[in-house]
């Protein structure tokens, strides 16, 4: 971060041994909220809070706390009142910045807004003026209490409300409210500050409608009536140290259930839901004895809560001592595939409350080590719950999701260090974000975060064992319940705080391992590695020669230099090798144990010790090799692509007993469609030992060997008879036999196996006959009475499957499609959706799956042509007050159409819905989906794209999504994906056709005729489009050089903010517009307060020295804002100090003259 | 007399009221005995040389006549009666008569009057015959202890089972396909009967009655409807877990012996855990071993020490 000042740039990432240094001139001990009124019918809630402050250093005169969207009236401190001001630079990014239309821009200014408000740079929203009376008591660091009494009405963030529109009071309705939002969000319902990093001790109080519960944090103390016993009050006491955007509230008529495991849990449903809340929550205390005992510490708060809420914003969200969790997530116990889920969703919450609620960070780059650490633990207790296979699965599907997302966005930084160094090292200079906030971070690239994070926790563990793996994480749990226990000594609460270097040298200190070179590789830096392998079998020398090639050159990968475990499966057993990887290394010789005896019949000895007997018949004579893995552990973040020979592949598939082999082999399978392939396959699937997830990616695997092998495939379909024998009756084959899930391997591969089959195709490129008729089969003679358990998934699958089927449409001249010319198959399938979809309403199923695969399966079918493709009817379906599932599949559905068909009137639709409606969720998935299948990209010419949707767009960002991070970032994220980061190509040529050179005072034509020129910014490299012009004209003020752009505009935006307070110290008689603006309650009172500060020389020595610091970027700033309105005034105001960089800036342009320039531009920093 | 009058009345009202309706057997004697009467009426008056007659006088005639004759029949029978006799002889009548006032004598010469008309005799229709009960085989003699003049054993085939031998369905593919097509039907008719009846969706603009979607309608809380299993459902679930697997055809399975196997032991897990449960009510029902403060009741405000305070 630039210093200018007013932000303290050097924070708290101090890699010394100091521990926490905050960031702010206090420290918070204690804070109580109080909400003594909550209306649902308005949606508004009002209260007070009052900050218990002590100040850290002499002559504090401004407090800066977060608060976002509520009305402050009135602030006191020790009962004086106290003038403040409010300003949110992130309510509008740029300002009259009507021309700018470049995400490079825009995410800095972004950037920069956050940045201006962030509580871990010691700055707020909310500053309040610390009356000239107490200036004495504060020199004397003495206690300061701040009452700050606000009011929230319609908050679009961080308070939700749900409220049924049907009869009855509130509490019958179903009418609850809960706060939600991502990372600190506290601020947008009560002023506080918001930051993980400032710990206090809360006292909490609800007075809510007497037929309701308020749940918050820590311990209930009593719940008292009001005085017209209408309402009642709880009273939460929060004794545990806990930062704010750990604080939650959730209030409705909550049915409640105490644990009948462990009496302080309790857990909250909406009504008529206790059933389900019973069942789901049955399981919660093992999930406690597990957590419990490897980190042999006991759950740090003295009660847990549960609360299932309507419309969530997230499925699962940990705070201190609660979770609020998505009413969705409760089953009843007849439901298969939701328990695993929701079990799991539980357990993360509770790995959470250890680390993340109780446990806290420092600051946003140590945000790694939480999460890490809980993932981590939350994959022990997978491992233990579901077992290793399943765990294994899972790590290997998680790192493959993070190798894809790197390679394709170019990398994920665990523990970004933002350093003075400003200009070299940009961390994320490949992103259209920052990542310097965890506000401006794309809500993919943070879960993919979280999802990096626990892998390197797992390669730390590989590195220094899972004992003392465990035995940090106890040291660090019991130093902060020491320091929670520590009631009034505020400075040792920090031990609560979690660094990466305290973390670091906790590892180093147990375990007596160095894992720098580990840290360097995963976590300061980005990128996995790719790795080529291929082998030669060397007979004479009897010699593996193993090739490993990497690629290190294309976006998000980095060099890997270390060990590698090779695991090489022979006939005499299998052995491990260790390979050094080095810089110029590429190949590897591996000696070889065994000579090639093909013809000894004796069992081959596998990895696990157990011996087979093998048919080697496939096997090259001359070689001993079966197969070969590379980093079978995973223990590297990589990608591997090996070349092995075919049987090979299905040697390792039939007898690797590691699903991470036997998936990877089923992959490489694909290339090989042969009658062997098809038998190992065949032969897994049968197996009943094999691990289900593997068997069921078996089928889809050999689906697509029989497609390509479609004419010299003999027999009935891929499958087919399999299914019969399983699933059939033996005595009528083409009837299965009536529904028993109980076990639920095969019911997995039940549900799955028609699904894959459906993707069969015969030489016309069309589904066999026979495979439909079996699929309507199956179908039709689906008979659960007798099943415990639902098959509402099972016949979800179905309909996928008759979806799968469905192949497109023979159309004669482009015809409309109408119900005469609809081909037999798809009428017989189109009766099926008929059917199921009415069912539906009579019948509705779990979460409504079958609704939802007909909602897919329909446009499945209008996609293919045989429908006509019509979106009213998922219109229908994606209206507010459907279940979450059936709206996102229909949307989903518009969002196809909206591409398929370049409709711009559903697309408005889908903006508008961004925009309006009331479910935030909805809105956060309506921009991924649009993100994930976007109508046009950047250099896609549509017809869709046009300076309208440009303006909306940035409309949307730049201000319609200030309530909601998630939200402002998803809208980013589509933005950058219809248009990039440069000016997008639709907006026409600006008006200024010149550029003006401010210093040489001339005036340069249109930029276009000297493309050259910009060949050096970043956006052309990025966007070689061909609207250089566009970018020349930005050239000076935006993008010419990046880093410098960046400290403008957070000049630009703190500057704003220090105007502010210019503004009202130097003209106390006339109230500032913001005074007026923000201090509603108190604009009486405001003369009063401003005719004190002409008295206040000493804060406004302060405001005046700090602001001097920024003072010539201000300037710059200021007058290229103007530039752009009157471009001839300014360089009257053009003199200050800051000459030597505004020459530069401004000679940008021109500097294809001048030999000196064109080093600048081809300066390694720009040319990355 | 006053009987039968009431009775023609009845008999007259009836057929007028009931129309076109049959009349039973009594009722169609009556009308006959009076239409007879109407014509000997009828002909006296001609006799008497009336060429015409109001009906209603016809009528009055007739049924003075009638009561005359009624009476005479039962002033006979009373006489006869009287005698200790049931039947009536010459002398009863001849009694009657006179007792009533009539001369006897003048009877034979006005039998034998010259102008007399002659009625023919009404035609004589047999008596209708009640249809006999169908009897299927022979009723069964009392047994011994029954004396004999109760009534007799109804017929036997009221009160003999005639156990019969269908040869039941055993086909499992049948029986399945049975089940399969009717649940089918059920569901279509059922769908496309809500499908006619509310408001629908259509995939094809060109036709709206071939693929009926029955229009999606919001809920006000749609969480409800997703999550809470149907009654259905429930009741299934009920069934299934007293009910183990069971399938003819499938019993010669393995993985269904240890699917039951499995069910078994769910059943104990889930008698233990209602066991818990129960443990827990009634520990609820103590409120001191379980401490929970959300179980605690809300306390009254205190409003006298917030006065003292003040």
């Amino acid at each position: 971060m630039p210093p200018t000042g007013l932000e303290p740039a050097r924070m708290n990432r101090k890699k010394g041994d100091k521990g926490f240094e905050s960031p702010r001139p206090y420290k918070l001990t204690h804070q109580v909220v109080c909400i003594n009124n909550i209306n649902f019918q308005r949606k508004s809630v009002v209260g007070f809070v009052e900050l218990t402050i002590f100040p850290t250093v002499a002559n504090l005169n401004r407090i800066k706390l977060n608060s976002k969207q509520c009305r402050i009236y009135r602030v006191r401190i020790n009962d004086l009142e106290a003038a403040f001001i409010y300003n949110d630079p992130t309510l509008e990014v740029c300002h009259n910045e009507s021309k700018q239309r470049n995400l490079n821009y825009f995410s800095n200014a972004y950037a920069a807004a956050v940045s201006a408000v962030d509580p871990d740079a010691g700055n707020g929203e909310l500053c309040i003026k610390v009356p000239s009376e107490l200036w004495k008591h504060v020199d004397e660091l003495k206690v300061l209490k701040i009452h700050i009494n606000f009011s929230l009405d319609q908050p679009k963030g961080g308070l939700h409300f749900v409220v049924p529109s049907v009869e009855g009071s509130m509490a019958e309705r179903g009418a609850h409210v809960f706060s939600c939002g991502y990372q600190n969000s506290t601020r947008f319902w009560f002023p506080c500050v918001d930051s993980y990093s400032e710990l206090c001790t809360w006292k909490l109080e609800f007075t809510v409608d007497a037929a309701m519960v308020a749940v918050s944090n820590g311990d209930l103390v009593e719940t008292v009536y009001t005085h017209d016993m209408r309402k009642k009050t709880f009273h939460y006491m929060l004794t545990i140290p806990t930062a704010a955007s750990n604080i939650a509230l959730a209030i409705g008529p909550f049915e409640i259930l105490v644990d009948p495991y462990m009496h302080e849990v309790t857990h909250f449903c909406l009504p008529q839901l206790l059933p389900l809340l019973k069942h789901t929550t049955s399981y919660l205390h093992e999930v406690f004895e597990f957590y419990e005992e490897i980190l042999t510490c006991r759950y740090p708060y003295s009660c847990f809560k549960t609360v299932f809420i309507d419309e969530a914003y997230v499925e699962v969200a940990a705070y201190a001592s609660m979770s609020i969790f998505s009413t969705n997530l409760l089953h009843s116990a007849m439901i298969i595939d939701e328990t695993p889920l929701t079990r799991r969703c539980l357990a993360q919450s509770l790995a959470q409350q250890f680390f993340g609620c109780f446990i806290s960070r420092m600051s946003w780059s140590d945000e790694w080590v939480l999460k890490g650490i809980s993932g981590y633990i939350y994959g022990l207790w997978m491992k233990k719950t579901f077992g290793v296979n399943e765990y294994r699965h899972w790590i290997k599907e998680e790192l493959d999701k993070i190798v894809a997302y790197e390679l394709k966005t170019g990398g994920v930084l665990l523990h970004p260090i933002f350093g003075g160094g400003k200009e070299k090292d940009n961390p994320a200079s490949h992103l259209y974000f920052s990542i310097k906030h965890p506000h401006t971070l794309s809500w993919e690239y943070y879960t993919m975060f979280q999802c990096k994070a626990h892998l390197v926790m797992r390669l730390i563990e590989n590195r220094i064992s899972m004992e003392f793996m465990l035995q940090v994480f106890n040291k660090l749990l019991s130093l902060a319940s020491t320091a929670s226990s520590q009631k009034f000594q505020s400075h040792m609460w920090s031990q609560m705080l979690v660094s990466t270097f305290g973390f670091l040298k906790s590892i180093s200190n147990v375990s007596g391992k160095d894992i720098q070179p580990l840290i360097k590789q995963w976590v300061d830096q980005s990128g996995v590695v790719k790795f080529y392998g291929s082998f030669a079998f060397n007979r004479k020398r009897n010699v593996l020669e193993l090739e490993i090639k990497q690629d290190y050159t294309s976006p998000g990968t980095q060099k890997y230099v270390g060990p590698l475990k090779v695991t090489v499966q022979e006939l005499d057993g299998s052995f491990n090798h260790t390979l050094q990887i080095e810089e110029n290394s590429l190949k590897h010789d591996i000696p070889c144990h065994s000579k090639s005896r093909r013809n000894k019949k004796k069992k081959i000895p596998l990895m696990n010790g157990e011996e087979v007997d093998m048919d080697l018949s496939a096997m090259d004579a001359d070689s001993p090799l079966l197969w070969i893995r590379i980093d079978p552990d995973m223990s590297v973040l990589r990608k591997v692509e090996f070349e092995q020979a075919d049987f090979m592949w299905q040697y390792q598939l039939r007898y690797e007993r590691d699903v991470v082999a036997q998936q990877e082999s089923i992959l490489a399978l694909e290339k090989f469609p042969t009658p062997a392939s098809r038998l190992a396959l065949t032969d897994i699937l049968e197996q009943e030992q094999c691990f289900y997830r593997v068997r069921m990616s078996a089928c889809f695997c050999l689906a697509k060997i029989a497609n390509s092998m479609v004419s010299t495939w003999t027999g009935p379909p891929a499958m087919k008879s399999l299914f019969t024998r399983m699933f059939c009756c033996k005595t009528c084959p083409n009837i299965v036999k009536t529904n028993n899930f109980m076990s639920f391997q095969s019911y997995f591969l039940q549900k799955t196996m028609p699904v894959a089959m459906a993707l069969l195709r015969d030489v016309h490129n069309l589904c066999p006959k026979e495979v439909l008729t079996f699929i309507l089969d199956l179908i039709k003679y689906n008979d659960n009475r007798k099943n415990k358990f639902s098959d509402n998934y099972y016949r979800a699958e179905m309909i996928d499957a008759l979806a799968n089927s469905v192949t497109p449409a023979v159309s004669v001249n482009n015809e409309v499609r109408t119900l005469d010319n609809l081909n037999p198959d798809v009428r017989l399938i189109l009766e099926e959706i008929t059917r199921f979809l009415n069912m539906e309403k009579l019948l509705p199923s779990y979460r409504h799956t079958i609704t939802v695969s007909c909602l897919r399966a329909i446009r499945v079918l209008q996609k293919n042509g045989h429908v006509p493709s019509d979106p009213t009817l998922f219109k229908s379906y994606a209206e507010y007050g459907h279940f979450v599932d059936i709206r996102i599949a229909a949307l989903e559905a518009v969002v196809d159409y909206t591409k398929v068909d370049r409709s711009y009137e559903e697309l408005q639709w889908l903006l508008n819905m961004i925009q309006n409606d009331p479910v935030p969720y909805v809105r956060h998935k309506i921009l991924h989906m649009l993100t994930k299948n976007p109508p046009f990209t950047k250099n896609m010419e549509s017809p869709l794209c046009n300076e309208a949707l440009v303006d909306q767009l940035w409309k949307l960002m730049n201000s319609g999504t200030s309530h909601d991070w998630r939200l402002r970032c998803g809208a980013v994220d589509l933005y950058f994906t219809l248009f990039g980061l440069s000016r997008p190509s639709c907006l026409p040529l600006p008006e200024l056709g010149l550029v003006l050179n401010l210093k040489e005072k001339k005036a340069v034509l249109n930029p276009t005729i000297i493309p050259e020129v910009i060949t050096g910014n970043q956006e052309t490299a990025i966007n070689p489009s061909g609207h250089a012009q566009l970018v020349g004209f930005q050239n000076p003020f935006s993008s010419s050089q990046d880093e410098e752009e960046i400290d403008m505009d957070t000049v630009h935006d703190s500057q704003a903010f220090i105007s502010h307070h210019l503004n009202m110290l130097e003209r106390p008689s006339t109230p500032g517009i913001h005074l007026g603006v923000f201090n509603l309650e108190g604009k009486e009172q405001s003369p009063l307060e401003m005719s004190m500060h002409p008295v206040a020389t000493a804060p406004l020595s302060v405001f005046s020295k700090e602001s001097t610091s920024s003072k010539h970027s201000d300037h710059h700033h200021h007058h290229h804002h103007e530039h752009k309105k009157k471009k001839k005034k300014h360089k009257h105001k053009h003199k200050h100090k800051h000459k030597h960089e505004s020459k530069e800036k401004d000679k940008e342009p021109f500097t294809f003259s001048s030999p000196a320039s064109g080093r600048s531009i081809r300066s390694p920093s720009l040319s990355d | 007399m006053a009987d039968t009058m009431a009775t023609a009345g009845a008999g007259s009202s009836g057929t007028r009221s009931g129309g076109k309706q049959s009349t039973n057997p009594a009722d169609n004697y009556h009308l006959a005995r009076r239409r007879t009467l109407q014509v000997v009426v009828s002909s006296l008056l001609t006799e008497a040389g009336f060429e015409s007659a109001e009906k209603a006088s016809v009528e009055t005639l007739t049924e003075m006549l009638q009561s005359y004759i009624s009476e005479i029949g039962r002033s006979a029978k009373s006489y006869c009666e009287h005698t200790a006799r049931t039947q009536p002889t010459l002398s009863d009548i001849v009694v009657t008569l006179v007792e009533m006032g009539f001369n006897v004598d003048t009877l034979p010469a006005y039998a034998k009057r010259s102008q007399r008309m002659v009625i023919t005799a009404p035609p004589v229709t047999n008596q209708p015959v009640t249809p006999k009960a169908l009897t299927a085989g022979q009723n069964r003699p009392h047994p011994p202890h029954i004396p004999s003049h109760f009534p007799e054993f109804p017929d036997p085939h009221t009160y003999i089972k005639t156990p019969t031998y269908r040869e039941p369905v055993s086909d499992y593919q049948v029986l399945r396909e049975k089940a399969a097509s009717q649940r089918r039907d059920v569901e279509r008719a059922l769908t496309r009967f809500m499908a006619k009846t509310g408001e629908t969706q259509s995939l094809f603009k060109d036709d709206v009655s071939t693929f009926p979607l029955i229009a999606a309608r919001p809920f006000t809380i749609p969480y409800l409807t997703a999550l809470l299993p149907s009654e259905l459902e429930m009741q299934q679930m009920e069934e299934t877990d007293s009910s183990e697997q069971d399938e003819q055809t499938d019993t010669e399975n393995l993985p269904l012996h240890i699917s039951t196997d499995d069910s078994g032991a769910e059943k104990e897990n889930t008698s233990v855990l209602q066991q818990n449960s129960s443990l827990t009510g009634s520990r609820n029902g103590e409120e001191s071993l379980i401490d929970n403060p959300y179980l605690r009741p809300v306390k009254k405000p205190k409003i006298r020490r917030k006065k003292s305070l003040s």
